[in-house]
């Protein structure tokens, strides 16, 4: 398919630390389309941030360790990359926004040089050139141009966050990941950057994939939707089949444990117990310990993704050997028709 | 289900504060280091120890023997003789016994001194912490080797002016370090608890307070020994420290140097067992710094 | 930035002045009979108490004290009854001596210390890392006098490289800063070692390599200039054992510089140049202090930003 930005192809990521071998990634496979806004979703701890590390290939290692798969992005391999070649990748092909703008700028140079220094990493421009292309970037993210000169600790939080987001936007890469740009953040200022990033996507016909825990922004930013547990994705799909057609049983966890805003009095309904120790994995389906469908198979076999069919698109598989049976059906989905 | 989940934690912070000094001791023990620097020092205690039984102090360590001057080390004299024919051996084994006298005697007073201080200024804050800090700085701000001369000078050149010297330092340290601890935990919510409770404020100190400062107490103890141990050999070399003939080993190193063309070993070896001991006490606290704190060690 | 630095100079006058004092107080407990080092042991006690009139040594302690302290101002400590020489101008001459060994020690310290802390801390935990660390902690365990007896039995007795002592030229001062230097990088190395290694961890170390900065730029131009504060901060809490260092390492190598003119004029009882190169000393370390926090401030954004606010 030639309008592929990004193909990941089982990839395995293992921390290796003495006491432990955590597997953080255990065979995640997705592809993302061009201009096309992927969302990453799960618990923390589930691997979302590993994956997006792996992209560019800065895992930290050690204890980090990208055991198996492959990363196309673009045609190439990003793994079988030599180190300058990863170079001329990050940043321009493909920029990363982090969680916490309070620790992701460097304290001791001012935002302009931060930004200036992506543009001079990649393009060949002078110094005034980068400065002033840094200033066009923080005008696009709302700050003014005079600011420049100003150094991070002067910022506020949700400016810092724009600040970030220029320095990623500033070699106009083809993938922006995104990991949790807004959970840092107050919500009014969440909504504000939400509606930046969402403009600018648009306006540079960039692809994203979105990591996050909050379905509230996923659904309003994604077209395509992940979800992840424990390293494996149990669904995949467009945003409409996860939300209208939900088929995992954790996904249906997720969604109940979300305030209902229609129906106050009702109980939030929590999913039971903890994520699996990643280090100590269970046999078999990592949710079957947790879930209320599951039976005895569901700890023999790990579940393969597989195509749902239906009313839902053609993009929608979901990881659950319920339904080998087919007159298996989630709760929701009787409830609602 | 919330009652007994409350009983299980109950029991693990007792098996836990039963085995917290275990525990520490357990994590010591896994550091090379740190048990190498213990072994070396419990030699050196027994060797301080016995040396007393083995030389006859005013014959063997100080006693002047000159035809056996400046003998390279043999069989007879394992470290050789000194040029007013000495065995070093003597008295290098004797020379322990101050070196660790001085450091341990020093810090110690210190440490009762400087915690005091610390306490004081990090507990009640305001005008005495003001006044305490500043006391401190304006020691800190003079070399601690100048304050040591001015204080001998003073009070003359003996081993015990020596020890009250080099305890200023040692003090300024401690009230350093516990004030910074104090100041952290003065404000923990258990303290004020205790206030609330209505304790009176020497035992909340006594109580809550030190006892949390315990760890950094403990490292700067023992590296401070080892500064200490240096500091006062360095005087004894400039020639204020302990007087002569007594085998301090900055003194042997003092005595040797104008031998050093023609016996190199008066030089080399006193410097060894200043720097071996040392050597042993930063080991054991490291050792122990990681041991008490495992947070800080990654 | 000026008024904080003129606030800070002021903040000096009342340490400067508790300083001295203790100093001076100290130091008079100890002296003799200045009167009887002039008029020698011939004096009669008629000729005695004039002189006493005379240099005002009758006047109670604070008047003394005061008097002296005026003198400091003008650049007058008095002068050595012994020496005969003028102790301010004494001190001086010599403190440039001093200056240089330590500036010089300080130099190779931060040659050595600063690369191999980076290099250990980006080895962290292999055998490149233990080498490093067995380094600093004999740095640490050393007596530094000793060091400078062992470079000059292997130096200059052994192998005639470079001089025992004295000061002539650039080879006379590369011993005693080597001396001086050794205990100093074993402290700048490792602090600057755990400086780096937390700074290594920092998320914006992330997003510069996420930037597609090579792993040189990463470390030097977003990782040094983090790690230096720390570092700057143990070099400055060390000067006073640069000075320390630099006594013993004078009196070692015979260098003309304050630490053995103080340690000359213990030895003669020379209680008038002790006293004020203790003071001198003492001041000359609050002056640097405040250099290194000064320093502090052009490295760091954040602290520059602070003093702005206070000046």
């Amino acid at each position: 398919m030639a309008d592929l930005v990004l193909d990941i192809k089982d990839l395995v990521v293992h921390y290796e630390t003495e006491d432990a071998d955590v597997h953080a990634v255990n065979g995640i496979s997705f592809q993302l389309g061009k201009k096309t806004t992927l969302g990453l979703v799960g618990e923390t701890g589930a691997g979302k941030t590993t994956t997006a590390l792996s992209i560019l290939n800065l895992v930290p290692n050690p204890p980090g360790k990208i055991k198996s798969g492959s990363i196309v992005l673009d045609g190439v391999d990003v793994l079988k990359l030599s180190q300058e070649e990863l170079e001329k990748v990050r940043g321009n092909d493909v920029a990363m926004i982090f969680q916490d703008p309070m620790t992701a700028l460097n304290p001791v140079m001012t935002v302009g040089e931060q930004i200036a220094e992506s543009v001079e990493l990649h393009e060949k421009v002078s110094k005034q050139e980068a400065m002033e292309r840094a200033k066009e970037m923080l005008r696009l993210v709302g700050i003014a141009e005079n600011r420049a000169y100003d150094y991070p600790h002067q910022f506020s939080g949700g400016m810092k966050q724009r600040v970030v987001i220029a320095i990623a936007l500033a070699c106009n890469p083809k993938l922006l990941i995104a990991d949790e740009p807004t959970t840092a953040l107050d919500v009014t200022i969440q909504a504000q950057v939400l509606e930046l990033m969402k403009n600018l996507i648009r306006e540079y016909d960039m692809s994203m994939i979105l990591i996050t825990h909050d379905l509230g922004v996923v659904a309003e930013i994604c077209d395509d939707v992940a979800v992840v547990y424990a390293g494996r994705i149990v669904e995949i799909g467009t945003a409409d089949d996860i939300f209208n057609h939900t088929h995992h049983p954790y996904t249906e966890g997720l969604f109940d444990s979300l305030p209902n805003l229609k129906e106050r009095g009702e109980e939030l309904q929590p999913i039971k117990g903890l994520m699996p120790d990643p280090s100590n994995l269970p046999p078999g389906c990592s949710f079957a310990p947790r879930c209320p469908y599951a039976t005895d198979a569901c700890s023999k076999k790990v579940p393969e993704l597989r195509p749902v069919g239906g009313t839902s698109s053609s993009k929608h598989m979901v990881a659950c050997d319920a339904y080998d049976d087919p007159k298996f059906c989630l709760r929701r989905n009787k409830d609602g028709k | 289900m919330a009652k007994k989940a409350n009983t299980v934690s109950t029991n693990n912070d007792v098996i836990k504060s039963r085995s917290q000094f275990q525990e520490v001791f357990h994590r010591l023990l896994k550091n090379k280091g740190a048990v190498i620097g213990m072994i070396f020092l419990l030699v050196l205690v027994i060797i301080a120890l016995i040396s007393p039984l083995a030389f006859d102090y005013e014959t063997q360590v100080i006693g002047q023997n000159m035809a056996d001057r400046l003998q390279g080390p043999s069989a007879a004299h394992w470290f050789g003789t000194d040029e007013y024919g000495r065995d070093l051996f003597a008295r290098i084994m004797w020379g322990s016994r101050y070196s660790l006298i001085i450091g341990f005697g020093a810090v110690t007073i210190g440490l009762v001194v400087g915690t005091i201080l610390g306490a004081i200024a990090g507990f009640k804050g305001g005008i005495w912490d003001q006044l305490i800090m500043r006391f401190i700085d304006i020691f800190y701000s003079i070399p601690n080797i100048m304050i040591a001369v001015v204080i001998v000078s003073v009070l003359g050149t003996s081993t015990v002016n020596l020890v009250i010297a080099l305890s200023f330092s040692a003090a300024t340290g401690f009230c350093r370090v516990v004030r910074a601890a104090v100041m952290t935990v003065r404000d923990q919510e258990y303290v004020e608890s205790s206030y609330a409770m209505g304790l009176p404020t020497w035992k909340i100190i006594a109580k809550h307070i030190l006892p949390n400062c315990l760890s950094p107490i403990i490292v700067q103890y023992t590296l401070q020994v080892g500064t200490t141990i240096i500091s006062a050999s360095s005087l004894s070399f400039l020639g204020i420290g302990v007087p002569a003939p007594a085998p301090e080993w900055g003194a042997l190193l003092s005595g040797g140097r104008s031998r050093m063309r023609d016996a190199s070993y008066l030089c080399v070896l006193p410097g060894l067992a200043i720097l071996f001991t040392v050597l042993a006490l930063n080991l054991l606290g490291d050792g122990l710094r990681d041991a008490l704190d495992p947070k800080l060690k990654k | 930035m000026i008024k904080y630095i003129v606030k800070r100079l002021l903040q000096l006058i009342p340490v400067i002045i508790v300083t001295s004092f203790l100093i001076y107080w100290a130091m008079n407990l100890t002296s003799g009979d200045p009167a009887l080092l002039i008029a020698g042991d011939k004096a009669t006690p008629e000729m005695l108490e004039q002189i006493r009139e005379e240099m005002g040594l009758n006047d109670p302690f604070l008047v003394r004290y005061g008097r002296y302290m005026l003198g400091m101002i003008q650049g007058d400590m008095g002068e050595s009854y012994i020496t005969g020489k003028d102790v301010f101008q004494t001190f001086m001459e010599t403190l440039p001596n001093t200056l240089m060994l330590g500036g010089a020690a300080v130099l190779i310290a931060v040659i050595i210390a600063l690369p191999l802390g980076i290099y250990t801390a980006i080895h962290q935990s292999t055998w490149k890392d233990n080498v490093g660390m067995v380094f600093a902690l004999f740095g640490t365990a050393m007596p530094n006098f000793w060091l400078g007896l062992m470079l000059i039995l292997l130096f200059s007795l052994k192998l005639g490289w470079f001089p025992s002592g004295g000061k002539a030229g650039f080879s006379s001062v590369v011993l005693p800063a080597v001396t001086v230097g050794y205990g100093l990088a074993a402290l700048i190395m490792r602090t600057t070692r755990s400086s780096m290694l937390d700074v290594i961890r920092q998320d914006y170390m992330t997003t510069a390599r996420a930037k597609g900065c090579s792993e040189r730029q990463v470390i030097f131009r977003h990782g040094l200039k983090n790690a230096l504060i720390p570092i700057i901060t143990a070099i400055g809490m060390q000067i006073s054992m640069i000075m320390t260092g630099s006594v013993l390492a004078e009196t070692v190598f015979s260098w003309p510089g304050i630490g053995r003119l103080v340690n000359d004029s213990i030895a003669r009882r020379d209680n008038e140049m002790v006293t004020g190169a203790i003071i001198m000393c003492s001041i000359c370390m609050c002056l640097i202090n405040l250099v290194v926090d000064l320093v502090y401030a052009f490295f760091d954004p954040r602290i520059k930003a602070q003093y702005a606010k206070k000046g």
